[in-house]
């Protein structure tokens, strides 16, 4: 099957930040699944509708009706095929690895940057250019995806700014550091509408939404998980009308140049 | 009659979508890129749009933008079967640019016009 070629947004999901080239393989390996998937999950979905089709017009009690129905199971099994064959190609990016955090920040920005209104400004302030962590690099990416996604929802009249930080030697704290210290501070701040008490209590349950029905959420649920994973902390100050600020303490943080490999 | 637009850059599935609601007395209107999209939308018809997100000249997610300028009170479905990010991480974007509700590839036709009826009638 052809993957056919539709206009696509950078990103670094696929785990391509090492300079490893098994790791560049793992990664390009996972973008053709991806593109795979994609037309083979619109495939699917036309065998599933005509195949609907076709029994509504059979009649759910006739022969005919027996091999549609058959057609449907082998449509769900190529679609189960098709989850085990992404996944399989995504094992090898969701290793550990150590990443450059504005790396994953700037792949993200660029990402989501041809989607957010041209109102809404993304200014970044990196102090700590060359920090980096242990971590899967995607999870960090949703991490900065649901963070920023959230800043867009909240900057209602579609105008305002989204601050991102990168400051770092810190303590634990977020602050100027104390002798060995080496937290590294991501800090994102919009001038959104913020949020009240009672939605910044509930803010990291699952399932809890202020948007739309199909509960995604706040997707907080998400970032605080992968922040545990790297044994971070995430705390939100916010107020209604006065926007909100994210800030996430991750330790174990070097900042020294990253040294290139091949 | 309500009105749907379908956006969708694969012809058979666009058919097929378009012949599932017509069925159902939908008055539908189709495109096959987000540019066509934009030009063939009349908010006086259409109540809902229907989109996939990946496609060439103009992608699902700035349709669901600027439809929403065009008209505030349109409703949008998002449909995704994702591409290098995978389809969560575009249906996330679309859930906050807008999207009422937003749908994973592959879903069964029925199901998405049982969306379509619950949130326009």
């Amino acid at each position: 099957m052809a993957v056919r070629g539709k206009k696509e947004r950078k990103t670094t999901s696929a785990g391509g930040q090492g300079h490893d080239g098994s790791r560049r393989a793992a990664a390009q390996l996972a973008e053709m699944a991806g593109g795979i998937a994609h037309d083979l999950n619109t495939v699917i979905t036309t065998i599933y509708g005509f195949s609907e089709q076709a029994l509504e017009s059979a009649g759910e009690q006739s022969g005919t009706a027996t091999h549609i129905r058959k057609i449907i199971s082998a449509a769900d099994r190529v679609k189960m095929l098709t989850a085990r064959l992404l996944s399989l190609s995504r094992r090898a990016a969701d290793e550990k690895v150590t990443v450059r955090v504005t790396d994953i920040l700037s792949d993200t920005i660029e990402f989501v940057k041809p989607s957010i209104p041209p109102g809404i400004k993304i200014i970044r302030k990196i102090s700590a250019p060359e920090a980096t962590i242990e971590t899967i690099p995607v999870q960090l990416f949703r991490i900065f995806l649901n963070l920023i996604m959230n800043a867009v929802q909240a900057i209602e009249k579609k105008k305002g700014n989204i601050e991102i930080t990168v400051d770092g030697p810190v303590n634990n704290k977020g602050n100027r550091p104390g002798k060995n210290d080496s937290f590294l501070l991501i800090r994102i701040t919009d001038t959104g509408k913020g949020m009240d008490g009672p939605t910044i209590e509930k803010m990291f349950e699952p399932y809890f939404t202020k948007g739309s029905e199909q509960g995604t959420g706040l997707g907080l649920t998400v970032v605080n998980d992968a922040l545990k994973d790297m044994g971070g902390t995430i705390t939100v100050r916010s107020a209604q009308g006065h926007g909100t600020t994210v800030d996430m303490i991750i330790p174990h943080a070097t900042f020294g140049a990253v040294s290139e490999k091949d | 009659m309500a009105g749907v637009m379908i956006v969708e850059d694969d012809a058979t599935l666009r058919e097929l979508l378009r012949e599932s609601l017509e069925r159902r007395n939908y008055t539908v209107i189709t495109a096959s890129n987000g540019r066509e999209a934009l030009i063939k939308f009349r908010p006086s018809v259409v109540d809902l749009v229907i989109t996939d997100l990946l496609m060439p000249e103009e992608d699902g997610l700035m349709v669901i933008m600027k439809i929403r300028e065009m008209k505030p009170s349109i409703r949008c479905i998002a449909i995704s079967g994702g591409g290098k990010a995978g389809p969560g991480s575009y249906l996330l974007m679309a859930s906050k640019l807008g999207a009422d509700h937003v749908i994973s590839k592959p879903f069964l036709p029925s199901e998405l016009v049982k969306k379509v009826k619950e949130m326009i009638g």
